[in-house]
Parts: C-alpha cells; structure tokens; sequence
C-alpha cells in the first residue's frame, strides 16, 4: 500500500497543538484584557454640552461636592446639578462665554442640558451613594481625583469584582465621615489606612453585604 | 447503603385535604399530571407555532447575524438630564407619599400612594384612617393599573370623529347657553357620595331645575336601603359593628370577601378571630349561602341553600326568634307557604336561633343586598329582637338624596322627555338591566355625552365621546365608609387629558374648567367648618381626611307598622321543584365588569374557583348530574362543558364548572365578563350575563329546567388549583377550640411532626449534610401568617404583583401552568367522606418559605440563588442561566419561570419570540417599581421577602447610624407587601432574632408550626393552625373536628419510624 500521506505530515498534529495554543493563549488574554470593564470603561471621556471643569470649580474655588450634587448624602443617586442651581453663580459670572452658551439656552427655553453618562451602573444593580458617603466612603474611592478633571472621566474599573475588592475589605476605603468629601484628605502622620480604616470598620460595625447578592442586585 | 426517603403516608381514616375533584377521585391522568415539576406542556415548545426545529434554525440565523454586528459594538451613549428648575419635594431617587382615596360605591377607600419621580407605583392603604389601618383590597391595588391601562380612551370624539379638547369645550359653552330651564336634560352616573358632586347637583337643580338626576349601578344596593328606610325612616345609614359581635350570622353575603367595603369587614371580623391563648375567645360565624364564598370558608357552620330559599329560612328564624309584634301575624301566615316550599334542616335553624339569643345584644344578621327588600326588612327586625341595636347594628344619620333609577330615566327617555343625555362614567349599553334595551334608547336620545374611561360599548353613537380621567388624575372627595371626609388628590397630572365628571358639571354651570383643586375646596371650606382654611386645607391633604368627621351616631328605632305595611306585598316563596335559580353575583375580580381590561385581575385566580380569564356558571355535583353531566369525564380536563340558559327569549352560553358545597339546583353566574370591547386583556374573556338580568330580578331569577341545556360544545378554562397539591403532607392544621383547650400543641403534634419532638437525643432534628455560611447578620427575617384570620380575600397576591413588577401571562399560559404569581392562595377543601356535599374549606397563603437548608440552593450549578446573612434565600436574576433544576426540587413549588419574556412581548405571540415587536407600552413602564429588576426570559423569580424593601430599611438605618454602631433596623419599622395590603393583619414579617418583634412573639405560640418541618428544611414562614369554634348543639357540629383527637394521639402506630427508612436495597 502507497503512502498516501507525505512524510512531512507527521508533524502536522504538533503544528496543530502549537497553533491552538498560541491561538488560544492569545483570544484569552486579549478577552481578558480587552474585554474587562478595566480597559472598556477606565479613561472612557466622552464630549460634554458643556466642558465642565471640576478642577476650576472645586480645586480652585474650593466648592463642595455637596453644593451641585445635592441630594448625594439622602438619596441613592447622586443628582447631576438642574440648570437653576448652574445660574445661581453663572448669571453673573462669566456670563458672556460662549462655553455657557448651552446653559442660557437651556435656561431660556426650559429644555433640559443633556450631559452625557459617564458612570453607569447596569439595570440589575442597585448602588446607593447615600450610604456610602454617610459611612466614611469618599467620593474619591469609586470616582477618582474629580477635583482635580478639568472633563472627568472614568476613573475605576466599576467591575463586580472591583466592587468586592472593597466590601471584602472595607478598611482600605474607610475614613472620618466630615473627610469624604475632602477629595485631597491623607491619613494623619503616624498612621497609614489600614490603622484608621480597621478602627473604623470596628466602631461603626461596618459589614457591607459580601455573600448577600441581595445587597446590590434585587 | 442508599437511603430511601419516604414520605409519610396519608392518614387511612380522618379528614381528606383536597383541592379539585379530581384529586378526590385520585383519577390516574391527575397522579401524572401532579408528578411533573411543572404541568404538564409547561416545559415544552408543544404547540404548532414554533417548532423546536424551527427554533433551533432561526437562533443558528441569529447567531451568525450577531456576529456579523459585532463591529457596532460600541458603548451606548446614554444621557443624563436633570430639570432645568428644581421641583418642590422631588429627589431624584427617591418617592414620594400621597393621601388620596379610591372613589368606590357606598364609600371611598382611603389610600396613600406611592410616587416615584411624579409616577404613582404602588397604593396601600391609609395607615392613619380607622377604617383602613392601612389595608386594602384587591381593587384598591389594581387600580393602578387600570390608570396606566395602554387601552384608555385617548381622544374626544364627536360622531366618532377625532376631536379636540377646544372643541367640546365650545360645544359645552354653546349647549349651557341654550339650556334654559334644563328641559330636556337628564344625567346618568355611578354612585359616589363625593359632597362636591353633590353640592354641582344641587346647583345644577337651581339653575336647570327640569333636569333628571340618574344613578345607576349594577351592583347596587338598593333593596336594602329601601328596606331600611322602611325599618327606620329616612335618611338612616345602617353599620354592622362585627368587632362588637359574639355571633354572627350571615345570610348570603360575601361580606369577607369582594362585597363593599370587604376591607372594614374583614377588620372588624378578624380582630375577634384572633386567638393568642387557648384562655382566648373567638366569635362565631353562621354562614348561610348558595355557593362557597370566603365568608363560607370562614363559618364555623354553613349551610347551602338556594338564594332565592334564603327568605324562607329568614321567616323560620324570624318565628323562631320572635320578632316585633306587628309583624308576628304576618310572619306566621308566611311560615305556612314557606314550610310548604322549602326544605332544609330545622334543628340546624334551632340551635343557631338559641345561641343568637344566648348573647343577646353580641350577636347580629347581616344579609347580602342581594336580598329582596322584604328579607332585609325581616333581619332588620331580627336584629331588633336580638337586641342588636346601638351595640352591634348602629344607625348614623345620613343626606344621601335620592336620584331616580335607570329604569325611571329610560321611561322618560321612551315618553322623548330627554334630549340632551349626560352619561358620565359607567357603561349602561353593557350592564344595563336587558328589558330595557338601553343600547337602542340610548339611540334614540338626539345628543349623548358620554364621560368614560374606555371607548367601550356606550361610545358606540354618541354625539360626544369624552375621555374620562382617572381617580389618580383628579381633585375628587368623598365619605368613607365610616363617614368620614376624605380627600381624592391627583398624582400625575391626566395621562391622556381626559376630564373629570366634576370638570363637565362644573362646565355646564358655567364655570371654567378648574386646573386645581378650586371645586373641592369650596366644599371643603363648608366641611371644615370655620377652620383657618390654609392650615386645614393642608392638613386634609396630608392626612387624606378630615378629623372627626366621621358620621354622628344616630338611635335605632323599629318601626313595625311600616314594616308590616310594606311586606305585606312583597314576600314570596319559590319552591326550586322543576326549576333552577339562576343567581347572578359581581365578580371577585372584575366587579360589575368595569376592571375586564385589567390584567392583574384577569389573571387572578378566584378564591374558591381558581379560575383566570374566564367566568363559569357554578353547579353541585348533584346539578350537574341532573343536567346529564358525567361528573367523572368532567374531572382531569380543561376542556369543559358548556350550558345554554335561557331567559325570556335570551341566551347566553356560558362554559360550566362543578362547584364543592354548591346548593343544588342553583347555577351562580359572576357577572362582569364577556365585553364587546377591543381591549387587549378584555378581549375574548368570558361571557357576559348581563343579558339574562331584568329590572324586576337583579340577582336572581327562578326558571324552569327545560330553559337549561347542555350544548355538548367544550370551552377551555385557565384553572390554576391543580398545579400545587397538598398529598397528605399535613400543610394545612386546624382544630376546633374545644381540642385546643385540651392540647394547646396539637398543631406541633399533628402528623409528622410528632415524630420529630420524641427523638430520644432531644434536638429532635435531622442533621444538615451541608456546610452553611453563617446566619450572622444583626436582623434575621422571618415571617408568620395566621391561618385563623386569613380569609384568602387575594389582596395580598395583587400587592405583591404591583410591588414585584411580576408580569402576567395570559390564558394559554396559565392553561399550561405557568402563572407567575409569587404568591399564591391555596384553596383546600375538606371532607371525611368523598361524596359530603358539604365539604369545608380552608385557605393558605403559600409564598417562598426562605428554608434556611433550602433545597433550591444546593442544586443550582451557577449559585444564582444563594443564602444571605440575615437568612435569606436569595435570588440574582443577573446570574440565573434558566436550568429550573431548583424548581425542581423545591418542595413547595413556589419558584416561577420566565419561560418567555412576558415584560416585553404582546401575550398572544409570545411564541414568536424574537420574530414579533419588543418592548411594552409606555404606560406600562411607568408603573414599574424602580427599585426591582424587571426580569426577563429565562430566569427564574420567587418571592424575595421584598428584599428592596428590606434593604431600604437597612440603608436608611445606616445612614441614619453614620458614625456611629447604631445599625441594628428599628423593630417592625417597615413592611413588606403582602402584609401591609392584608386587612386581616394574617400576614406579620420581621426580625426573629429581636425578641420584641410582632413576628417573634406570634412564632413563640404553640399553635405555630412550620411545614414539612420533618424533612428539616428549617423554613423562615411559619403558619398558625387554623382555629374553629363549633357550637356543640349544632347538628353538624362533629364535622370540624371529626378525626383531629386521632390525628394528634394515633401518630406513634400510624408514623412511627417513617421519617427516614433505611435499607440496603437499591445501593
């Protein structure tokens, strides 16, 4: 009987093998990197009506959060500012901008100024900022340097396990409540997070839901 | 060695727990269809629509198109936009809470809804008014839903024409300028006692003091207040204090169950029901009726007897008892024909005659108004002899007016007294009584206005057809039933601009159309009396109700010579030989037919019937055998048969069911189905009766047999009892008081559960194979439900429907099984002997047990329903993949699958899946709790103890606490759902690790129990036994607690060692 098959074949399934491998290596890494909310949300800036510059507002002229996102510490949402509170200082300052120019009109027809989302929760998930801020989470843990943004991005990942990094240990977050919304706040000399976060964790009785699907999906 | 597990048998001799005759007869079709996890058809893509085939092809074509649109995969750019000026009171997030009431007939139903963002999501009851306490009924809760029905009337028309607003507005201006004296003007509408409607009608009498003032309701009560004004002169409102009664008797009234004002009812019933100690006393309830109600579920004797009977047995007791002198004579010659007619059991009628007179001045009658006027005046006259007046039977002084009847508007209509006809609210062309044949003299009128919620059946012609608004949209006010003034305030502004029927009056006075509250706070300043009016005002608006403005008492007095004057010509007695009564009812769900376009209702299952979708005309075995029935065929079918009834010329045909506990040659019709309007749940359900009801016979009409025929055709009816079985697994415990006296823990030594407590080692329990994590949380949740007071009235499945987002399904749906309810009333029958015709009837609530070694938490590969630290079986819809195995091995069968996406699909292409249009009607959305996932197909769903619920509270403690330890949630400072709708308070939930709890202190009685406790799944819910309290004389007396003693003693021989029976055999 002929050889049907030249001699060369004999590699074939090895060629086959590293294919797969490297084939497969590579789809797993790439998904894996590409695919996460690490590299799909983190630096996502999109164009803003208006180009709002945090920094200006809160690193220079030294605004609390709390004076826009008014409702942060009573509600679950933290409320993007209504074109009323926007003129309670810009219908003096700065008025002939025409960066502002979308926030007159807005005033002037009634039509609301359409920002675009840059955090997202998914339908099935149910976060609440006021407990978080009411128990020594800061603004700066899920959001980033805001104050500092001249347009503000995403700043963290915002995945599951993102989420349960810090429920799972709530002392690297944790710190005196009048400081969260002191974006800038370092723990005190002498003591690093982990000193300050355990106390904390231990006198508020902090037991953020870990197991409990049911504390942000309902 | 494998272990063998082996339930315990069912108990040979003692009470059988049945829900369907076919369970009953054990037939061989029932035993496979009770084996599936699911019924039969209900797992499967059966039906010629879609075939599996087809199926698999088209997600193939799917797929691939998916792949190649994987390019646009891009992150959607979504917007935030908030309001340009801030909103008073309004928090992004956060609801809001309103007082309002729910206008209904012979009283307003107090409310407080909830709003989220300007949408109202939920309605429970006013928590601060007496009457609601904070209950509500079945239709308080789906009210909701009609407002946000995608099927109202959305336009003025004129001739059927599209109009406008503008127009009709200047049409009305034009017709009040040429009205003159209002000759030729007439108005028909529903019953409602707002004092605002009253104070337009009066002016409107002065200014067009020839106008015709109609009321019309095709449940209403007008033989009883007849009878009353009879008994006790005019203007005398009559209310039964049932928290004040010993004994109490009720003649053919559902007053536990979907009669008005059911909710004060069941309040007042239940507060003298509740039982904490066997030293407790509990009332007891006579029940005579034709057919099993609620109320007959709850008698702790009942008796079936034709309604059109009820006057005969009315005149024995009023004999027996001896009533008011001038009518002594009368009742004995009516004693005479009635003996002649009626039969039923005298000793019965004897000893219940003696215990009503036993507490003297605690006991009371009451009867339904369905009853002609000459039997309510009797009971009124019993209740005098009873001593009942002032105690348990109080008068209160009322101005209602009279307005004329339909049958008096329609006479002037024939003699072209009227012109112009405002019809507003109501729909006469279809529930109008059918020897009047409205929808032709309705023809006849030149100019119709009609006000209406839908362009329904009374649209058809009319000169104007004017979208009504909904009580949720309007300034209103109203009495409620106790007479207090409650306020009707709008919680969004009208979805379809539709107008109020206060906005017509008020327009044809001339006034403008009023954008706020104007008309109500002109009778308000009135009502509130002198009041510094801004501070009343508002308070009337926070609270819902003006304070003590409850009706002032009024004395009753009997006045017999009036009484004898007017039952000498109205009583008579039909003997049922030859014939059958047909006895015509208001729905459980749809009432008179107004809520037929609502699916929350539609797809309610009755109580006692479990039927969705559809009515049936109801008969006893021993009827449906006369009508040449073979019962036995009739059982393990959803196909049934169907009757012809005929009267006088008109017929309906309408599918039949056979009825446990029915009197014989009685057929009950529910009333309310089968409209002849295109709305997408309305249409095709049931059979409208309408057309049998005449004017002279309302509820009931005796006629001979010949005019009832089988037709041999079949009709397919959603029933949903059969799905979940209790096969002898004891879930159900009752006992009479007399055997909770003797063993206070008889429930706990009933069936099994006697096993467990004499195992020698002491804890009693079997061992958990699995590893827990720990229940460690500060608040652990668990709940009681007290089976003595639960009536099984459904108000609590609807609250939970509205709360839980849980969509319905429709019929086919609910044929195969797939009904989505999270909670579900059982509804068992009881019996010793299969062939009783008399067979009790208890009611569960059965809802997710949240079993701490929860046997749907072990099977399910993706840990999508996993336990929480403070004891919850928890479901993550986001993770569930759809195996069902954990429906599978639930014990209780109470998890749901979304076997389509009926969120997003219309319900009758549900099949088609992907291939028909997506996404549900705007309004629809809106009435969604946002603060629940809206699950879709796929995935599976149960109840989750309103876990939203329970994290709010939680949150809201926390940030309350904020730096502080503070976070343990204040004991019973919230309620879930089913609970807070519950009028009979049956329902407690809270934390079982605080001994203060209401909860804890109910699960601490010896009556409580917990099911299938012997197969240590340690569930969360637990049950108190069902109480009865038999008077020892009564004949039937031995029935409820026929068995028990042997149930609770007998376990050793019958259980013994049958909790886990090890043998080699099959390893």
């Amino acid at each position: 009987m002929a050889n049907f098959f030249p001699r060369s074949s004999n590699w074939l399934p090895l060629k086959v093998l590293v294919c797969v491998i490297v084939l497969g290596t590579t789809v797993t890494v790439g998904v894996g990197y590409y695919f996460t909310p690490k590299y799909t949300r983190v630096g996502y800036q999109p164009i803003q009506p208006i180009p709002f510059p945090h920094d200006v507002h809160v690193k220079q002229l030294g605004m609390d959060c709390r004076y826009c996102h008014s409702f942060v510490e009573v509600a679950a949402h933290s409320n993007v500012p209504n074109t009323q509170v926007c003129m309670n200082c810009h219908s003096q300052v700065q008025k002939g901008n025409p960066k502002l120019q979308p926030l007159y009109d807005s005033w002037q027809t009634g039509k609301p100024i359409e920002w675009v989302q840059i955090h997202k929760t998914p339908d099935f998930v149910f976060f609440n900022h006021s407990v978080h801020v009411n128990r020594g989470v800061s603004c700066v843990s899920c959001h980033g340097k805001i104050n500092e943004m001249p347009v503000v991005y995403h700043h963290e990942s915002h995945s599951m396990s993102w989420c349960l990094d810090c429920h799972r240990a709530p002392e690297n977050a944790l710190r005196p409540t009048e400081q969260v919304f002191n974006l800038d706040w370092q723990p005190p000399a002498g003591k690093t997070q982990m000193d300050i976060g355990l106390q904390l964790k231990h006198d508020w009785k902090v037991q953020p839901p870990v197991e409990s699907c049911a504390g942000c999906h309902r | 060695m494998k272990k063998i597990f082996q339930h315990p048998p069912e108990p040979v001799n003692g009470k059988k727990y049945w829900q369907s005759l076919d369970q009953l007869a054990d037939t061989p079709e029932f035993r496979q269809k009770l084996e599936r996890e699911f019924p039969a058809g209900a797992d499967e893509l059966n039906s010629s629509d879609v075939s599996r085939r087809s199926f698999i092809k088209l997600m193939g074509a799917s797929t691939a198109l998916a792949g190649l649109s994987l390019g646009a995969c891009r992150r959607p750019e979504k917007h935030l936009v908030p309001f340009t000026k801030s909103a008073e009171w309004s928090i992004p997030g956060k609801p809001l809470f309103y007082a309002t009431s729910m206008p209904h007939r012979r009283g307003a139903q107090p409310l407080v809804v909830t709003t989220h963002d300007g949408r109202p999501t939920k309605i429970e009851g006013n928590p601060y008014h007496p009457s609601s306490g904070g209950a509500t009924g079945t239709f308080a809760q789906s009210s909701l839903l009609d407002m946000y029905d995608p099927d109202r009337s959305r336009f003025f028309r004129n001739r059927g024409q599209e109009s406008d607003e503008k127009a009709f507005d200047a049409y009305l201006t034009k017709l009040t300028a040429g009205l003159g004296s209002g000759d030729g003007l007439a108005f028909l509408l529903e019953e409602n006692n707002s004092p605002t409607r009253e104070r337009l009608r009066q002016e409107i009498a002065k200014k067009y003091p020839q106008a015709l003032w109609a009321v019309y309701e095709p449940l209403g009560a007008d033989a009883s207040a007849e009878a009353h004004s009879k008994a006790f002169g005019d203007g005398v409102k009559v209310t039964a204090k049932l928290e004040n009664a010993d004994v109490i008797l009720a003649l053919d009234t559902d007053f536990l169950g979907c009669e008005e004002g059911s909710v004060e009812g069941i309040k007042a019933f239940s507060a003298r029901r509740r039982v904490n100690s066997p030293e407790d006393k509990m009332n007891r309830l006579y029940v005579v009726e034709n057919r099993y109600t609620v109320t007959g579920g709850m008698a702790d004797h009942r008796m079936r007897l034709p309604v059109s009977q009820i006057g005969a047995f009315v005149v024995a007791l009023a004999d027996k008892i001896g009533i008011d002198a001038a009518l002594s004579g009368q009742v004995k010659t009516l004693l005479g024909s009635a003996k002649a007619a009626v039969k039923f059991d005298e000793r019965w009628l004897d000893e219940m005659a003696k215990d009503l007179v036993a507490s003297k001045g605690k006991s009371i009658v009451i009867v339904g108004a369905r009853q002609p006027a000459a039997v309510q005046l009797l009971v009124a006259a019993i209740n005098g002899a009873l001593g009942s007046f002032d105690k348990t039977l109080v008068g209160s002084a009322s101005d209602e007016k009279p307005a004329l009847s339909i049958g008096e508007l329609a006479a002037q209509i024939q003699n072209k007294k009227v012109t112009t006809l405002f019809i507003l609210g109501g729909n006469p062309v279809y529930n109008a009584p059918a020897d009047l044949d409205w929808a032709t003299l309705q023809k006849s009128v030149p100019s119709v206005i009609r006000l209406g919620l839908h362009e329904d059946e009374t649209s058809n012609r009319v000169l104007w057809h004017v979208p009504a608004a909904h009580f949720l949209e309007t300034w209103s006010d109203g009495f409620a039933t106790d007479g207090s003034y409650v306020s009707v305030q709008p919680m969004i502004l009208p979805l379809f601009g539709g107008w109020s029927e206060l906005d017509i009056l008020a327009k044809l006075l001339g006034m403008p159309k009023s954008q706020g509250p104007e008309l109500v706070q002109d009778t308000f300043r009135v009502m509130a009396n002198g009041a510094d009016f801004n501070t009343a005002w508002n308070k009337f608006l926070h609270d819902g109700f003006l304070k003590d403005s409850a009706l002032k008492p009024r004395d009753l007095t009997f006045n017999g010579t009036a009484a004898a004057a007017f039952l000498e010509q109205n009583t008579s007695n039909q003997s049922l030989e030859g014939a059958f009564e047909i006895v015509f009812t208001g729905d459980s769900k749809m009432d008179d037919g107004r809520y037929a376009n609502n699916g929350w209702l539609q797809e309610l299952p009755d109580p006692i019937t479990k039927l969705t979708w559809d009515n049936a005309a109801l008969v006893s075995v021993a009827t449906a055998a006369s009508l040449g029935m073979d019962v036995k065929k009739h059982l393990g079918t959803q196909d049934f048969d169907t009757l012809e009834i005929a009267i006088d010329e008109r017929k309906i045909e309408i599918p039949v069911l056979i009825a446990p506990g029915h009197a014989d040659n009685s057929i009950t019709i529910p009333l309310g189905y089968g409209r002849g309007f295109e709305g997408r749940i309305a249409k095709g359900a049931g059979v409208n009766a309408y057309p049998l009801r005449t004017t002279g016979k309302p509820y009931f009409a005796v006629i001979k047999k010949e005019n009832v025929k089988r037709t041999g055709n079949l009709h397919r009816l959603a029933i949903t009892q059969d799905h979940h079985v209790m096969e002898g697994r004891a879930l159900v415990r009752e006992a009479t008081m007399e055997t909770y006296k003797e063993t206070p823990d008889f429930a706990k030594k009933m069936w099994m559960d006697a096993e467990i407590q004499r195992k020698p080692n002491g804890d009693g329990n079997n061992v958990s194979l699995y590893n827990h994590p720990p229940l460690d949380a500060l608040n652990q949740w668990g709940m009681a439900i007290d089976l003595n007071t639960c009536t099984g009235c459904n108000a609590c499945v609807i609250a939970c429907q509205s709360e839980n987002n849980i969509p319905i399904v429709g019929k086919e749906q609910v044929v195969n099984g797939r009904s989505m309810h999270w909670i579900r009333n059982d509804r068992y029958f009881a019996s010793t002997d299969e062939n009783d015709p008399d067979p009790e009837m208890v009611m569960q609530p059965m809802m997710c047990q949240q079993c701490e070694n929860a046997p749907c938490e072990t099977v399910c590969p993706v840990n999508a329903t996993v336990h929480s630290t403070d004891g919850l079986n928890v479901m993550a819809y986001n993770r569930c993949i759809g195996t069902r195995y954990c429906a599978n091995n639930c014990p209780f069968k109470v998890r749901r699958f979304n076997f389509f996406d009926y969120q997003q699909r219309p319900l009758d292409k549900l099949k088609l899946g992907p291939l028909t249009e997506k996404g549900s009607p705007d309004t629809l959305k809106m009435q969604k709790n946002p603060n629940v996932t809206v699950r879709m197909r796929g995935v599976m769903e149960k109840c989750t103890f309103c876990v939203q619920r329970i994290q709010e509270a939680r949150i809201a403690t926390k940030v309350k606490a904020g730096a502080s330890d503070d976070v343990s949630i204040k004991v019973d400072s919230f309620q879930v759902a089913c609970q807070q709708a519950c009028p009979a308070e049956a329902i407690v939930f809270g934390d079982i690790a605080n001994a203060d709890s209401k909860v804890s202190k109910l699960k601490a009685q010896n009556k409580n129990y917990r099911l299938l406790e012997y197969l240590n799944v340690n569930t969360r819910v637990s049950y108190l036994a069902r109480l009865r309290n038999p008077n020892p004389a009564m004949p039937d007396a031995a029935k409820p607690g026929a068995f028990e003693k042997d149930l609770i003693h007998a376990e050793e021989e019958k259980h013994g060692a049958a909790i886990i029976n090890t043998t080699g055999g099959e390893a």
